[in-house]
């Protein structure tokens, strides 16, 4: 079993455990292709891109989601979470190095639940934002008071 | 520029049978090992019913289905101009292998907005997703930006 993690051990101003990836690689983004069902061929062939003014094939916003995803259920179990959004703000190429971090912002009770925000981010190797974003995870509590 | 005319529109429902190969590809793609995602008995162990769809999974069945892009021919917006602004989830109950889903997409809103880079329609789009015992699963909202 996963360590399981409570709602009373989690402070506003922690740090979620940071993710670093490897490289993204041309060959992950037509895997994502065909995972997600994106043809887009701005994420897979070069000569869109450069026709379209951004020089090459650029990775799917979702890809890096995906990544925040991976980094938030790394700490906290998926079934745990109940909202995850982001905004896409920059793009990714292939050979980029993606770290995802966050910070918890709140802790709150929503009906019976109580339920932790934090807000995460995914920049490039540059420290340029890729995406930027919170999620909201409910959590179980140390027995009852 | 996009048609404001379609804000509200709802669009037939689609249904999408989750493949379990697919809840696995996605997670190999984008490099995640977590096993709750590809090993049933880890899975069942962490309390899950099954591998269980990792928390981005649900813009799959939407792609596949295009039905963004049917929304986007309907509202006229110009594919060389489009970006994904924002993508929202909220989840309600697991997904799981062998889930019937049946989604359902509105036209939330179409707005204009002044940038640095010039005007922009932000197209906000909803799915709703329900399993085959009419559970409501999970909420997709997604913002695509055209350029003007």
């Amino acid at each position: 079993m996963a360590k399981e993690i409570y709602f009373d051990d989690i402070n506003i101003g922690d740090a979620m455990p940071a993710l670093v990836k490897d490289p993204v690689v041309k060959v992950q983004l037509v895997k994502y292709a065909g995972a997600s069902g994106d043809f887009n061929l701005l994420h897979t062939d070069p000569e869109i891109g450069k026709a379209v003014g951004i020089g090459g094939i650029i990775a799917h916003g979702m890809l890096i989601m995906g990544f925040v995803g991976q980094a938030i259920t790394d700490w906290i179990p998926k079934k745990y979470l109940r909202k995850f959004g982001v905004r896409f703000v920059g793009m990714t190429r292939p050979g980029d190095v993606v770290k995802v971090t966050g910070t918890v912002t709140d802790k709150k009770e929503a009906g019976s639940d109580k339920v932790i925000v934090c807000d995460v981010t995914a920049k490039n190797q540059q420290g340029a934002v890729l995406v930027s974003g919170s999620f909201e995870a409910a959590l179980p509590t140390r027995g009852l008071y | 520029m996009a048609d404001k005319s379609a804000i509200g529109k709802e669009y037939p429902p689609f249904t999408w049978e989750v493949e379990r190969g697919k809840v696995r590809e996605l997670v190999q793609a984008i490099g995640d090992d977590n096993p709750v995602y590809v090993n049933r008995e880890v899975a069942i162990q962490e309390g899950y019913a099954d591998v269980v769809a990792s928390p981005t999974f649900g813009t799959v069945p939407v792609m596949w289905k295009e039905v963004g892009k049917k929304i986007l021919e309907d509202l006229n917006v110009d594919y060389a101009r489009i970006l994904h602004g924002e993508e929202r989830y909220e989840y309600y109950e697991e997904i799981y292998p062998g889930d019937i889903l049946t989604g359902r997409t509105k036209i939330i809103s179409v707005k204009t907005k002044s940038g640095k880079a010039g005007d922009m329609d932000m197209i906000t789009r909803e799915t709703l997703y329900a399993n085959q015992r009419n559970e409501l699963v999970l909420k997709v909202t997604t913002v695509t930006v055209e350029r003007k």
